[in-house]
């Protein structure tokens, strides 16, 4: 047992020595600040709801309507609409600057209805008018189907925006909590690999420990390490007013994937012998993992989302099909582990 | 060029040998497989969440197939009950939707609105003649900047779109398609490196060395099967997609030379195998970051043009581009592969590549070789004005990352970080030189302060009219760079903080890190005081 935490012991030292900590953690950090900030932007500027709330009445436009409908329900989203007789009217005032766009009177066509819209020709301006402008459009839409007796379900639902909600707990936590395991897989590769292309495995092996041991040794230092990085994301997030339910069954969940892949990386290694081969096969590997597990609608991803959010059907149970892949996988390396000698 | 050949040839043979025979390429076409066969079948199903909303229901209503629900049948008194003990997040009994007043619930009301909308549009587009279930047809007309030509001839031709069915635009899909560009890239890069570290490993570089060889003819023989390959990956993705191949490999070349030259820098700085991976995945984030970012803003604001995935997102779209906006990302590109290509034959020494040092230190070491080539005096100037770009790129990751912040901290927190890069890049290179002895006096320090901050000047001027003359929304580069072209107070000021910094470490001994705090605190009063109209 001395000797296998001595191992353990020396992996760790070795990574907070090397200062390599340092770089997985400032990765993790800008991962997780770059993706909320390109949540933020994409907010502000692709959704309707928070254009609206922060410009809502300063987008103006100009109505040439008798027929008030489409215009009433554009003040309802909260746009500020001005009513013009004419055409020609709404388009000089648009070059007078006072409004942005104009929508014309509706015309009946064939049994369609037609309206022409006026937007500026600089794409900024015109995608952002038309984002705000599309609820409306589609609400008046279904105004005219009632008109033709045709019924659609479901229209007056309101709620919340969900997207920030719907990041933090299906993107941001399992991204966080996975990470780290990611992280621990390659660091396996890297430490065992690294014994063999340097020749120091035989040194190694002549202290009393067994070629498993120093593969199991090498394998914890990893998961330690990621379990720790683990602890620091959810202190960090609780801190930051996100609830966090599970929080027992989420690094479980964690330690059991972080054992996953970096087992995994370590039979990768353990037959391939280089560090090449190794990485680029655990690479492959990680996104098929991913891919596979989707399909199988066995997710880890999934169930991470779900104990986050307390959801009532999900707990710890879950969690035991991947700690028995887990299992079997380590079964599988103890017992091809011989070949790194080879 | 035989030479390059030559290596270029060694390389191609490494990877032969490395690949070849057992079970290695079997296994890779096996997990090419299984990823292909994943995306395909991915393709639709790719959405934000997985059963993060439990949904109740009961009666008639629509198939529910959304990896976001999670769906149960209940009967109406069983789906008020669970819903009130939060087992379900919303009931659907029948046409009507029931939910809880508290946040979760009312996210899945509007997850659902945005799902059920599309449900009923099938439903009525099914079972209603096309003209009653899409009755509204809207004429876009885009409106010309001047009056006269206003009516008389359209700045573009009508577009007539069915509003229910026609998403306003957002770059998502075209974005995700420019990264299936990008994923070879990264993925090479592996190879790449590994062939330096093999080199290294296996303590053949003294004898390639001694080759009658340079340096700079066995990095480009390393790299040119990886080009030839990611040249190729390019022109096929760009051929099943259906755009022009020479367009994609003119957008796409320059943004592959610039991954190759970060990825040159992984091999030449690592001590441990676990460095390369830790650095690779940095580099990777934030190359990554720096891509996507602003092409997500696409037609939304023109700074997006600082990524060639701009570009690739318009060819998408089929939205013409000119000359300048291909330059905006491409030139700042050309010059760090042809600054890394630099840096690259300086670091390429045994002693260099040998050395386990701290990370510091060997970067200390590789700016000390980039020096060591001509005069102090040259070589100083031509260093500020060269890493410019660099610096350029650094700073809006910076912004990026800034953008998480209060919103009163952004502008704070982005020239604080600014400052300090600057300051770094001016200084870093004098402290080193002065560490080996090279420069020595109090006018020697000056002289370089002042010519360390006139290369810079001239290379973040020239940056700027650049960006100004390409970009009409050039306000935050102006914000970043210094806006003005007011030359002598800023070639003043740059002198003066280089010279404190530099003058504190050196004469006074000052850690560095001390001295370069106080410099950049005194450089960031002074972009505050510019900022609000000082001079």
């Amino acid at each position: 047992m001395i000797p296998f935490l001595a191992v353990v012991k020396k992996e760790l030292a070795s990574v907070i020595r090397d200062r390599t900590i340092v770089i997985s953690i400032l990765i993790q950090l800008f991962i997780a600040s770059f993706s909320s900030a390109l949540l933020l932007g994409m907010l502000s500027l692709y959704d309707s709801d928070t254009i609206l709330q922060f410009s809502g009445a300063g987008i103006r436009i100009g109505v040439v309507s008798s027929d008030n409908m489409l215009g009433s329900l554009m003040k309802e989203r909260g746009l500020t609409t001005i009513q013009y007789p004419t055409l020609t009217e709404a388009n000089a005032a648009y070059y007078r600057g006072e409004v942005l766009a104009i929508v014309d009177t509706p015309q009946d066509a064939n049994g369609l209805t037609e309206i022409k819209l006026y937007l500026p020709e600089s794409d900024t301006a015109s995608s952002l008018i038309r984002m705000v402008i599309q609820e409306p459009l589609k609400q008046y839409e279904n105004y005219l189907r009632e008109e033709k007796g045709i019924d659609v379900r479901y229209t007056d639902l309101k709620g919340k925006p969900a997207t920030s909600f719907e990041f933090v707990y299906s993107v941001l936590i399992p991204m966080l909590m996975f990470f780290p395991a990611f992280v621990a897989g390659s660091m396996s590769v890297d430490s065992i690999t690294e014994e063999v292309e340097n020749n120091t495995l035989q040194t190694l092996l002549s202290a009393p420990l067994t070629l498993n041991g120093m593969i199991g040794a090498k394998i914890v230092a990893s998961i330690i390490l990621a379990i720790l990085q683990c602890i620091a994301w959810l202190t960090l997030l609780q801190l930051n007013g996100t609830a966090i339910q599970n929080v027992g069954w989420i690094l479980l969940l964690a330690l059991i994937v972080a054992g996953i892949t970096s087992t995994s990386a370590a039979l990768g290694a353990v037959l391939l012998k280089d560090r090449e081969r190794s990485q680029f096969i655990y690479s492959l590997m990680l996104l098929a993992a991913a891919a596979i597990s989707t399909l199988l609608n066995l997710s880890p991803i999934t169930v991470m989302s779900r104990l986050a959010v307390g959801d009532a059907f999900t707990s710890g149970w879950n969690i035991v099909v991947f700690a028995v892949f887990l299992a079997g996988l380590y079964f599988l390396l103890s017992k091809t582990s011989r070949r790194l000698l080879v | 060029m035989n030479q390059i050949l030559v290596i270029a040839w060694r390389e191609v043979t490494r990877l032969r040998k490395r690949f070849g025979g057992g079970a290695s390429p079997l296994a890779v076409l096996l997990l090419l497989a299984v990823l292909g066969l994943s995306a395909y079948y991915l393709r639709d199903t790719v959405s934000l969440g997985s059963g993060l909303y439990r949904v109740g229901v009961s009666g008639d209503v629509p198939p529910i197939n959304d990896s976001r629900f999670a769906v149960m049948e209940v009967d109406a008194e069983e789906g008020k009950a669970f819903l009130d003990d939060h087992t379900i997040d919303v009931f659907i009994n029948g046409s009507d939707v029931i939910s809880r007043a508290d946040d979760k619930s009312q996210f899945a009301v509007r997850a659902l609105k945005q799902y059920m909308e599309r449900a009923e549009l099938i439903r009525v587009g099914n079972s209603y003649a096309e003209a009653d279930a899409f009755p509204l047809r809207v004429g876009v007309n885009y409106l010309g900047a001047e009056q006269a030509s206003a009516g008389s001839e359209a700045a573009k031709p009508e577009e007539i779109i069915i509003p229910s069915i026609t998403p306003p635009p957002a770059p998502f899909a075209q974005v995700l398609i420019t990264l299936i560009y990008i994923m070879p890239i990264t993925f090479i890069s592996i190879f790449f490196t590994s062939s330096f570290m093999d080199e290294k490993v296996n303590r053949r570089l003294t004898i390639l060395l001694s080759a009658p060889i340079t340096p700079f003819q066995i990095i480009l023989g390393k790299m040119l099967p990886y080009t030839i390959f990611a040249l190729s990956t390019t022109a096929i993705i760009a051929w099943v997609t259906n755009v022009s191949v020479p367009l994609a490999l003119a957008i796409f070349a320059p943004t592959m030379f610039f991954i190759f030259a970060i990825y040159l820098m992984v091999p030449l700085f690592y001590r441990t195998f676990k460095d390369t991976t830790f650095i690779a995945m940095l580099v990777t984030t934030l190359t990554t970051a720096y891509l996507i970012f602003p092409a997500m803003f696409t037609n939304v604001n023109d700074l997006s043009y600082i990524s060639p995935l701009t570009l690739a997102v318009k060819m998408y779209r089929g939205e013409p581009f000119g000359w300048r906006e291909y330059l905006f990302p491409s030139l700042p590109m050309a010059a760090i592969f042809g600054f890394a290509m630099f840096a690259g034959t300086r670091m390429l020494n045994e002693e260099f590549l040998m050395g386990y040092k701290p990370l510091t230190r060997k970067v200390n070491d590789a700016i000390y070789l980039m020096l060591a080539h001509s005069k102090p005096y040259i070589s100083v100037p031509l260093w500020s004005l060269l890493v410019v770009p660099v610096i350029y790129l650094t700073q809006i990751i910076l912004l990026a990352f800034a953008t998480n912040l209060p919103v009163r901290l952004i502008l704070g927190f982005t020239l604080l970080g600014s400052a300090m890069l600057e300051e770094i890049v001016k200084t870093v290179g004098i402290v080193v030189l002065a560490e080996r002895g090279v420069v020595k006096s109090f006018r020697e320090i000056l002289g370089l302060s002042f010519l360390s901050g006139l290369g810079f000047l001239i290379g973040e001027k020239l940056l700027l009219v650049l960006s100004i003359s390409m970009v009409s929304e050039a306000r935050v580069a102006g914000a970043l760079f210094g806006a003005g072209l007011l030359l002598f107070v800023p070639l003043i000021s740059h002198f003066i903080f280089t010279a404190i910094i530099t003058l504190l470490r050196i004469k006074l001994k000052f850690p560095y890190i001390i001295a370069l705090g106080i410099g950049t605190i005194i450089h960031f009063f002074y972009n505050v005081y510019i900022l609000r109209g000082g001079f």
